[in-house]
């Protein structure tokens, strides 16, 4: 039994970072609170450094409940990263607020929660995480205190707190079942109530990863709340929700006598087809990015419902989740560099930040999964592994929702050649972008070497 | 020497390249339509800048380019005159040397210059000539483009007259074409003046082709363009050769029947007529017949065509120039009819008196010719009636003329009486002996006609205000000189010169003029130009007719030649053209169009059924989005109600795929 705690090194210096970051938010002037960001910063960064070290280490299971192995480490980098440019980009936003310094604690937070999502062994853990996931992210959702931030904080707050019920509902039944929590002492719970069990877990899972049905919340808090904010939410909390499916599904559901692989099909076909057709004909960027992200978690599921089948399942995933977290961090910075809500306000981009619009442009394409950026590689792992694994004709439908997909990217990108007159692009949220766009490819080449050397 | 011979033309040559060079290269307007420079000549920057200042004109530096293209353009007479002082030396000393210079032109062909007795005295005639016409022509203060295309014209004659072979020869020949074309339209800006050159160059274009085609032979039959082997070639080839030479030759001299080309040449400037259309290049046709006189014996009816041509030329060409009232159409017509008699000479063997008669001619209508530039200018007329006493009020330029149209009349003791007997005493047939003598008889009558008008007591019209060529000793030297040149030339007939004359040329010794031929002849022309001045006197007007076949109007030739060649050429370059454009193009046209048409058609059922497949699935994508956002109320009671809704039909599922 494992109680070292440094095998939570990682979780532990996020903690640290916020609670250090929200004394010193509160001791410190306002015109200070930059050192905040600093803080979180560092955290961040020791996080990631840390989980390089923790990989190299064996996998192992901490307090057993939680697990440290390459799905834990994988999440822990991509979310400390993801929330760095996050933190980056909240820097540029938030400067001179009031509240400036909790922005960065309540991002620091939800990232917690999203790494201890991907972590837990333990449904009570998974629990936990998910409000710590959640509760962080309500507050910044409402952070501006408009009048359509309060709206999109109070429909994700009723939406969140709906599906945890019901999510905790299914923790219940399954504890009853086998008197247990562990993931592992659950694989083996019998038949209809398991089902059960299964689906209510699900409930709370689909909306943190924005997935029918419990992708309601997407559009609407994308679109009111801070744009920094709904980069965050579409990102990072998706990272930690679908890397503990995987885990969920590996661990627990596999022993199941339950149709849970065909179900998780379904939920990725209805996820990935709404989110594309709704992305259809929709003027105002955010709501369009917002249906991308929902489509987005309907590819990413398409692994979970093949693992255990084919070995290609965790990498496939583990990769496109890193792919979707640059990219549409990529597209969000975009978003916040112009300041620009409808399509037409991104007329005269391309002449007047040149840069910026390559950027979107990189992102958009690399959204779609074009070569060679890390979706297009994060898209082939996970079509190979829906072939592999048996689900064919789920690759086909996702082949299928791509191609439609490249339609309303596309119209975003022609404004952006045509001639008009764009505000001048936030500095902090252009190189953001640029960073991001950068990253996505290199991210993409390096697999393609990877992949070509077998 | 051999060089030497490549800088006879060479220099010329580039020095006139290189003053058109100079005139284009600064000028960020375009010259030439830009500035009208006419025949009233106009004092221009620089040089002239004195003149142009004395009637109104600003000076110098007026236009863009100013002071340093003024000097340029000014310098251009003192450069073209040095030039062919220097020309006119190194003419005599081939002349006296006689080199030879070849090299390979074409693969196996070897083609070059040589300098015989008959090159000889062309290089020293035409040198001499050029020289005295651009010194006169740098009195009038010309502009840089005009001495250019002088030079390279001097140089394209000097080209003519010393190769050797058939391929120089044709190129020289092309390139006189061409500067006559340019100077004949010296001022382009003025449409009649560009027809005129058109007509002209279009005229003696038609006549080269016969050169082309004698250039062929000539390799098809004699195996190279050599001039000298021409006589050498075999039966259809000689045959063709001939005449090709003669076609090419009577056009260029403006025989009959290509004659009315040098009517309308004369729209260029007079010193342009002075050395083109008189002197040099309408001799090259009789130079070249002159030079081929072996092979036109040879073929037997070369010869005689052409000594019919010449001597029918010299008489009809005669009448147009007694019915002119035009000095310079006079002049052209004279040339014309003089040149017939060095055809003639071509055709009769009597090279020796056939290039006596050329020389002499060169001097005595260039020296006309820029007397009648000189009137042209100072008075703006050259109507005869208009030229009454012209010749008073500019005593230099009356002087020269009248010795210059004493001498074409054929008076005793002048050049052309004596050459133009030399030429006679070989024509042997009765028949073109009466045709020739005839010609000599109207020589009298229209040079002594012209003589008559300007010499008159009258009152010529107002003289322009400051115009004065003419005068200072760039006016009046190359005149005296060219007069000198006129009246003594006729020493070449002695009979001792004359045989050294045909010794000089290299040709076999002919019978010279006889004593009592001078003697006729030199009284017949005393008496016709004594009747023509009791005729004058009386106010008769001896040739009245002026209809359009008469010869005041060059017999129609042009009407002729437009009716009879040009029409029906237009007309079947016209069918052809539709015949291109409607049935060719047509065709091509009618093609692509039935492609267009048969892949509409194959297009429809096919396409069609994909553009529809794809519009559908492009609308019904629309719809559904439409339908995909329709759950998306905004209302968060609704929110759940669907999630709850859809996790119950999840539960449902799992439960039926279990």
């Amino acid at each position: 039994m494992n109680e070292d705690p440094s095998a939570l090194l990682p979780e532990l210096l996020m903690l640290g970072g916020a609670v250090i970051g929200l004394l010193t938010g509160a001791f410190t002037r306002r015109d200070r609170q930059r050192a905040v960001a600093w803080i979180c910063g560092t955290a961040l960064t020791g996080a990631a450094v840390a989980t390089a070290f923790a990989a190299v280490r064996p996998d192992t299971m901490a307090f057993e409940a939680y697990a440290v192995d390459p799905l834990t480490n994988v999440t822990r980098v991509t979310v400390a990263v993801a929330t760095l440019l996050v933190v980056v980009l909240a820097a540029g936003w938030a400067r001179g607020n009031r509240r400036e310094a909790e922005v960065y604690v309540l991002l620091l937070l939800a990232a917690l929660g999203a790494v201890v999502l991907a972590g837990a062994g333990d449904l009570l853990v998974f629990a936990a995480a998910y409000l710590v996931a959640s509760i962080p992210a309500y507050a910044l959702a409402g952070f501006a205190e408009d009048g359509r931030g309060t709206e999109a904080a109070l429909k994700y707050y009723l939406m969140g707190a709906f599906l945890g019920v019901i999510m905790l509902a299914g923790v219940t039944l399954l504890y009853g079942l086998k008197g247990t929590t562990s993931y592992m002492s659950l694989a083996g719970a019998p038949g209809a109530a398991a089902g059960c069990g299964i689906l209510l877990l699900l409930a709370g899972v689909l909306f943190k990863a924005g997935a029918v049905p419990g992708h309601f919340w997407v559009p609407d808090v994308t679109e009111g709340a801070p744009p920094v904010v709904a980069a965050f939410v579409t990102t990072v909390p998706k990272i930690g929700a679908l890397a503990g499916l995987l885990r969920l599904a590996t661990e627990m559901f596999d022993g199941a006598d339950a149709g849970w692989r065909p179900l998780v099909a379904l939920i990725a076909v209805a996820t990935m087809t709404l989110g594309n057709l709704a992305a259809f004909h929709q003027d105002n960027v955010r709501r369009l990015l917002a249906y991308s992200t929902i489509s987005q978690a309907g590819y990413l599921l398409i692994p979970v419902a093949v693992t255990g089948q084919t070995g290609l399942a965790r990498p496939a995933l583990l990769f496109y989740l890193a792919a979707y977290a640059v990219t549409n961090l990529g597209a969000f910075a975009v978003v916040v560099a112009v300041g620009r809500d409808s399509l037409a306000g991104y007329a005269g981009l391309a002449r007047r930040a040149p840069g910026l619009a390559l950027a979107l442009v990189v992102c958009l394409l690399g959204l779609v999964g074009t070569p060679p950026t890390a979706v297009f590689a994060g898209k082939l792992l996970v079509f190979a592994a829906a072939v592999d694994g048996g689900y064919a004709w789920l690759a086909v439908v996702a082949v299928l929702n791509t191609v439609a997909s490249v339609f309303y990217y596309l119209r975003w990108i022609v404004p952006a050649f045509r001639p008009g007159e764009p505000p001048a692009p936030a500095p902090v949220a252009t190189r953001v972008a640029c960073l991001a766009a950068t990253a996505s490819l290199l991210l993409g080449v390096a697999a393609a070497l990877m992949l070509t050397r077998g | 020497m051999n060089g030497l011979l490549w800088v006879l033309p060479g220099l010329p040559a580039v020095s006139g390249a290189l003053l058109l060079i100079a005139h284009l290269v600064p000028s960020r307007r375009h010259d030439g339509g830009a500035e009208p420079y006419g025949e009233p000549a106009r004092g221009r920057s620089g040089w002239a800048s004195g003149k142009g200042g004395a009637h109104g004109e600003p000076a110098a530096g007026r236009r863009p380019g100013g002071l340093l293209r003024g000097a340029r353009e000014g310098l251009a007479g003192p450069v073209a005159v040095l030039v062919a002082v220097v020309t006119l030396l190194v003419a005599v000393l081939v002349a006296v040397d006689r080199p030879r210079a070849d090299t390979v032109l074409f693969d196996g062909l070897r083609s070059g210059l040589a300098v015989d007795g008959l090159s000889a005295v062309m290089v020293v005639t035409v040198a001499a000539v050029a020289l005295a016409v651009l010194a006169f022509a740098a009195g009038e203060a010309r502009d840089a483009r005009f001495f250019g295309l002088m030079l390279l014209f001097t140089a394209a004659m000097l080209v003519t007259v010393t190769a050797a072979d058939l391929a120089l020869l044709l190129m020289a020949w092309e390139v006189m074409g061409a500067m006559s074309y340019a100077l004949i339209g010296y001022r382009w800006h003025d449409a009649e003046h560009a027809r005129s050159a058109d007509l002209a160059f279009v005229t003696t274009r038609a006549g080269d082709l016969g050169l082309y085609l004698a250039a062929g032979c000539a390799l098809a039959g004699t195996g190279s363009l050599s001039l000298a082997a021409l006589p050498a070639a075999g039966s259809p080839w000689a045959h063709l050769i001939a005449a090709g030479i003669v076609v090419a030759a009577l056009g260029k001299s403006a025989q009959l029947p290509f004659s009315f080309w040098l009517s309308r040449a004369m729209a260029g400037p007079s010193a342009v007529s002075a050395l083109l259309h008189s002197a040099t290049m309408v001799a090259a046709g009789a130079y070249l017949l002159l030079r081929v006189e072996p092979l036109l014996a040879a073929t037997g009816w070369a010869a005689t065509l052409v000594a019919w041509a010449g001597a029918l030329t010299a008489l009809l060409l005669g009448a147009v120039a007694l019915a002119q009232r035009d000095l310079k159409q006079l002049l052209a017509a004279s040339t014309c009819a003089q040149v017939g008699f060095m055809v003639l000479a071509a055709g009769v063997a009597a090279v020796a008196g056939g290039v006596a008669h050329l020389v002499a001619h060169a001097a005595v209508k260039s020296l006309l010719f820029l007397c009648a530039g000189v009137w042209l200018t100072t008075l703006g007329t050259e109507d005869l009636v208009r030229l009454r006493g012209a010749a008073r009020r500019h005593p230099v330029t009356g002087v020269t003329f009248g010795i210059g149209a004493a001498a074409l009349a054929g008076l005793p003791p002048l050049s052309l009486w004596v050459t133009k007997d030399a030429v006679l005493a070989s024509v042997h047939p009765p028949a073109l002996r009466v045709v020739a003598f005839a010609a000599t008889l109207l020589a009298a009558a229209y040079a002594t006609k012209a003589l008559i008008v300007v010499w008159r007591p009258g009152a010529p019209a107002p003289p322009q205000p400051g115009k004065r060529p003419g005068e200072g000793p760039l006016g009046w030297a190359p005149l005296a000189a060219l007069a000198l040149a006129a009246a003594g030339f006729g020493v070449v007939g002695v009979p001792v010169v004359f045989d050294g004359w045909a010794g000089l040329l290299g040709v076999p010794a002919e019978r010279g003029p006889g004593a009592a031929e001078l003697a006729v002849s030199g009284g017949l022309a005393v008496v016709v130009a004594g009747l023509v001045l009791a005729v004058r006197r009386r106010g008769v007007r001896p040739l009245g007719v002026d209809l359009w076949w008469g010869p005041a109007r060059w017999f129609g030739l042009e009407r002729v030649a437009r009716t009879a060649v040009a029409r029906p050429v237009m007309a079947l370059a016209g069918a052809l053209a539709r015949f291109d454009d409607r049935v060719i193009d047509g065709a091509v046209h009618g093609a692509a169009r039935a492609v267009t048409r048969a892949a509409g058609i194959a297009r429809t059922p096919v396409e069609t059924g994909i553009d529809g497949v794809v519009r559908a699935v492009a609308a019904g994508a629309g719809r559904l989005g439409t339908l995909a956002r329709r759950p998306q109320t905004g209302q968060a009671h609704l929110y759940l109600a669907q999630a709850a809704i859809g996790l119950a039909l999840l539960a449902v599922v799992i439960a039926l795929v279990r």
